[in-house]
């Protein structure tokens, strides 16, 4: 494996030397980067498979509330532990006397069953969706922003700035991503976060959002300041600094928009590594708190039923593994249409 | 030389033999305890000597100090390693209710007006690390539970004459005037400050198990204070188990067998289901905490003759904070009391919660069924029109209230249940999930102002002020607080009072009248009593093995099969 010395992240052996040749030739063309990399990802059909795929899951989630309140007439977070439906010409028990909650109905009302407080579980996957969703979607914002910031400011100052910055990127690093993400939610889950104005309820799911964009951040951060320091010795910024531009102009103008392939690359694996930890994390009981769903608690609460009960935990994981990896495949796809020569992974 | 092998194996196999069956005889001969866990009333000191065995505790204890403990986890271990002056006899059901002398030579002169008790020591007693157990360690017990604010607190503060003075000066090394003890005569003198039909009970509390007089005034859990008892706790692992082992210093107490197994190894297994699948595969021997779901449903299938269901004298019930804006509208109180449906609750509980109105379980003296209960049959729809409606008149729509839970298996589904069931009626809950092993503590903090939330209460003893004692305005304090609720209404105070100062025949009608307010003023929502699958593995000795109606568990009583 060849380690590229202009960045942090490795790099796999070269890609296949045909490969390699086409895309030269399609640099030469003359083609804009943009345009080529649309090109080159309309031809990857697995990509742009999965990435419907993914879309395919947004927009479910989006449509949950229509579900829950046309199709199965009840909340996420409805109880109806005693309740008895009829369903197909059949008396249900939602929750039987033993405790043991109802299997697929394959109707309207509890399609894919209920859980042990008697809620529906379609529609809690479908609420689940649109929390890990957002969670995952804020999240890598909110990483992105930061990463790009702290990462600009290091690799283009370099000196004391670059190492405070890197130096506190290092402390991040060195915790287990789990365990500081653990700590952090449990210990906002009571309480929740007041920092002067700033107040967030601990049921929020702001705060899981906070903590797994934080978190996450030397994912990125690293790469940006790898990319930056190489762009920052190139020609056109020699040129703008000769055209008298400051150094906020040179790096808003100039190094920034160089920076978008590389965050554009990491961003729909930033999303999956997301909506992963988020799942991690609820499932410890240090993100989504209860009584909102998440894909983490769904599979939490599901396994008191594992054997009477298995949709409660499959449903989720399913959608759970679905959603990772189309949002790697696609990712995957992205990496390949803007730089064929460089694989990229992100690594511990 | 095969003919003198053949000789010399059998030879040995009739010693291996000889000398198993001696083992198996168990050298109980002389104890006078009778019967079995399983079929006569009394604890049965049989099975195998020896050995060591592995429970599974659901959480952590709240507290590995006698003085300050207030959980199940905790109080199990420590009756068994801090013997109090009094304890119970080691039988089943009712004759288990019954108070005999531990640690003192007999039960208690009483004087005849009712509030002075004089007890005697056992001569020769030693801790656990050899100390001798002298008559003023007693005060220090005491001067302990009180100073450091322990939940038990007002078990003496409201008894013992002194002890709300000794409170109130603060200083640890204070005198609480109504204990004299000489160590001499090894004659403790205890004067009340009115006669109490439940002091005696006090005193058999775990609270009031012995610890040496220079046991410092902080929280022991890390290292725990000597005691005497059949096991001591010889290394605790905070968050993870604690270690007990048989303690070599216990003496001969009638009716009161040393433990049989050498070593108990306990570990804290937060997931019941790999709890029971660690029992049923005999990993682990005993768990504490009753399954659940699918969990529940393999062990009855699979267990056998290993469970059995033990009714307990426990209540489950929600409080609501009469400190705390809305609850401390009657209506509003009312109409959760109206919204909570007890079936419902049952079925969370799998079927082991008898749904019930009143906060006084069943078995306990006092009890009174009330009926019609205001609310409805508890085991009949319930009437949400009628809360929601309660709510409107008492403006309290849309107001946020904080709801409580910690995350055991059960007690996050029913606070679950229960921020559903405030949201249905028109409040507008906020979830608070807390650690098991700081939940009681942190619901008991004033500072939290918790304004609902999950709570349940075994008996500490068979007296049905043990359960009053948390609905009763004397019992709020600032920390560790037992009345979650902060309950004080001026008429229950009053009635108990008064009730207390009668033989415990006389007062039931005084319990069963505060009961009765308690639950038509809505100062609690009460919904069942709790029947707990008792459950061992095979390694043990499961017909000797007592679970007793207050101690629950008795380790010295679980022994591997001979």
């Amino acid at each position: 494996m060849t380690t590229d010395p202009l960045t942090d992240y490795q790099a796999e052996a070269p890609v296949a030397f045909e490969e390699l040749a086409e895309a030269e030739k399609e640099r030469a063309s003359g083609i804009g980067p943009w345009r080529l990399a649309w090109r080159r990802l309309r031809r990857n059909r697995t990509a742009l498979a999965f990435g419907v795929l993914f879309l395919l899951l947004v927009a479910v989630a989006l449509l949950a509330p229509v579900y829950a309140d046309q199709v199965a007439h009840t909340t996420p977070e409805r109880n109806r532990i005693a309740d008895t439906l009829h369903i197909g010409g059949k008396e249900i028990e939602v929750v039987s006397f033993e405790g043991v909650p109802t299997g697929p109905t394959w109707h309207g009302q509890y399609f894919l069953g209920a859980d042990g407080n008697g809620r529906d579980v379609m529609v809690r996957l479908l609420y689940g969706a649109r929390n890990s969703l957002f969670i995952g979607i804020f999240a890598s914002i909110l990483t992105t922003f930061l990463a790009v910031t702290f990462g600009t400011l290091a690799g283009y100052f370099r000196g004391f700035v670059d190492a405070i910055i890197s130096r506190a990127l290092d402390v991040l690093w060195a915790f287990p991503v789990l365990l500081l993400g653990v700590a952090l939610g449990v210990s906002l889950a009571t309480g929740g976060l007041h920092i002067g104005p700033l107040t967030i309820e601990n049921n929020s799911i702001w705060i899981p959002t906070l903590i797994i964009g934080v978190v996450n951040v030397v994912y990125l951060a690293r790469p940006v300041r790898g990319q930056i320091l190489s762009l920052r010795e190139r020609e056109f910024v020699e040129a703008a600094r000769a055209q008298g531009a400051g150094n906020v102009r040179i790096m808003f103008g100039e190094l920034l928009p160089n920076l978008m392939s590389t965050v554009l690359v990491f961003f729909p694996i930033l999303v999956a590594n997301a909506v992963l930890l988020e799942a991690a994390l609820s499932f410890l009981g240090a993100g989504v708190q209860p009584p909102h769903p998440s894909w983490g608690t769904m599979i939490s609460d599901g396994l008191r039923f594992i054997v009477s009960s298995p949709t409660q935990t499959i449903a989720p994981g399913l959608m759970l593994v679905l959603t990772v990896l189309s949002l790697n495949i696609f990712g995957e796809g992205v990496r390949d249409a803007f730089d064929p020569r460089a694989r990229v992974r992100l690594e511990r | 030389m095969q003919y003198f092998s053949r000789r010399l194996f059998g030879l040995l196999s009739v010693l291996v033999a000889a000398m198993a069956i001696a083992a198996c005889g168990g050298g109980d001969d002389d104890d006078d305890s009778g019967g079995g866990g399983g079929g006569s009333s009394e604890a049965t000191p049989s099975g195998r000597t020896g050995g060591e065995a592995t429970f599974a505790y659901a959480s952590f204890p709240d507290y590995l100090d006698p003085a300050l403990s207030y959980t199940v986890a905790g109080t199990q271990a420590l009756y068994q390693t801090n013997m109090p002056l009094l304890t119970y006899k080691l039988a089943k059901g009712e004759e288990g209710a019954t108070l005999i002398p531990a640690l003192a030579e007999a039960l208690p002169e009483v004087s005849d007006d009712g509030t002075t008790y004089t007890l005697t020591l056992r001569e020769g007693l030693k801790y656990s690390d050899g100390t001798p157990v002298k008559a003023n360690d007693f005060e220090h017990t005491i001067k302990r539970v009180i100073n450091l604010e322990s939940g038990g607190t007002s078990f003496y503060t409201g008894t013992i004459q002194g002890a709300e003075k000794y409170l109130e000066a603060g200083k640890a090394k204070g005198d609480i005037s109504g204990i004299t003890a000489d160590d001499a005569t090894r004659k403790i003198t205890i004067k009340l400050t009115e006669p109490s039909g439940q002091f005696p009970y006090i005193l058999a509390l775990w609270f009031s198990g012995l610890v040496p007089g220079d046991t410092p005034f902080e929280n022991m859990t890390k290292t725990p204070p000597p005691g005497v008892g059949p096991y001591k706790i010889t290394e605790v692992r905070t968050g993870r188990g604690f270690t007990m082992e048989r303690n070599d210093q216990y003496p001969e107490l009638p009716g009161l067998p040393p433990g049989k197994l050498d070593k108990i190894t306990i570990n804290q297994v937060t997931n019941d289901s790999r709890a029971i699948t660690d029992v049923l595969q005999n990993k682990e021997d005993y768990f504490d905490d009753p399954p659940t779901g699918d969990a529940l449903r393999e062990f009855r299938e699979k267990s056998g003759d290993r469970w059995r269901p033990e009714v307990t004298n426990s209540t489950y019930y929600f409080f609501l904070n009469n400190r705390v804006k809305p609850f401390d509208d009657i209506r509003v109180r009312q109409a959760v009391n109206y919204a909570v449906d007890k079936r419902a609750l049952a079925r969370l509980f799998g079927g082991t919660l008898e749904p019930d109105c009143n906060f006084l379980p069943p078995g306990m003296q006092g009890y009174q069924k009330i009926d019609p209960c205001p609310y409805g049959d508890p085991k009949a729809a319930p009437n949400v029109e009628k809360a929601k409606q309660l709510i409107q008149e008492a403006g309290a729509a849309g107001k946020s209230v904080s709801v409580y839970g910690n995350d055991e298996e059960l007690t996050r589904q029913v606070t679950a249940y229960l921020a559903d069931v405030l949201e249905q009626i028109g409040l507008k809950p906020q979830l608070r999930i807390v650690n098991g092993d700081v939940y009681f503590q942190t619901i008991g903090n004033q500072n939290t102002k918790a304004a609902a939330g999950f709570a349940n209460w075994y008996q500490d003893y068979p007296h049905p002020y043990n359960f009053m004692f948390l609905i009763d305005g004397k019992s709020i304090q600032n920390t560790n607080n037992q009345n979650f609720g902060n309950v004080d209404d001026p008429e229950i105070n009053r009635m108990l009072v008064e009730a207390n100062k009668k033989d415990l025949k006389e007062a039931a009608a005084d319990y069963a009248a505060v009961d009765k307010r308690l639950v038509e003023q809505g100062y609690i929502v009460a919904y069942g009593h709790r029947i707990l699958p008792f459950l061992l593995s095979d390694r043990l000795d499961y017909k000797t093995a007592l679970f007793h109606p207050v101690i629950q568990a008795v380790y010295p009583t679980f022994a591997l099969k001979g």
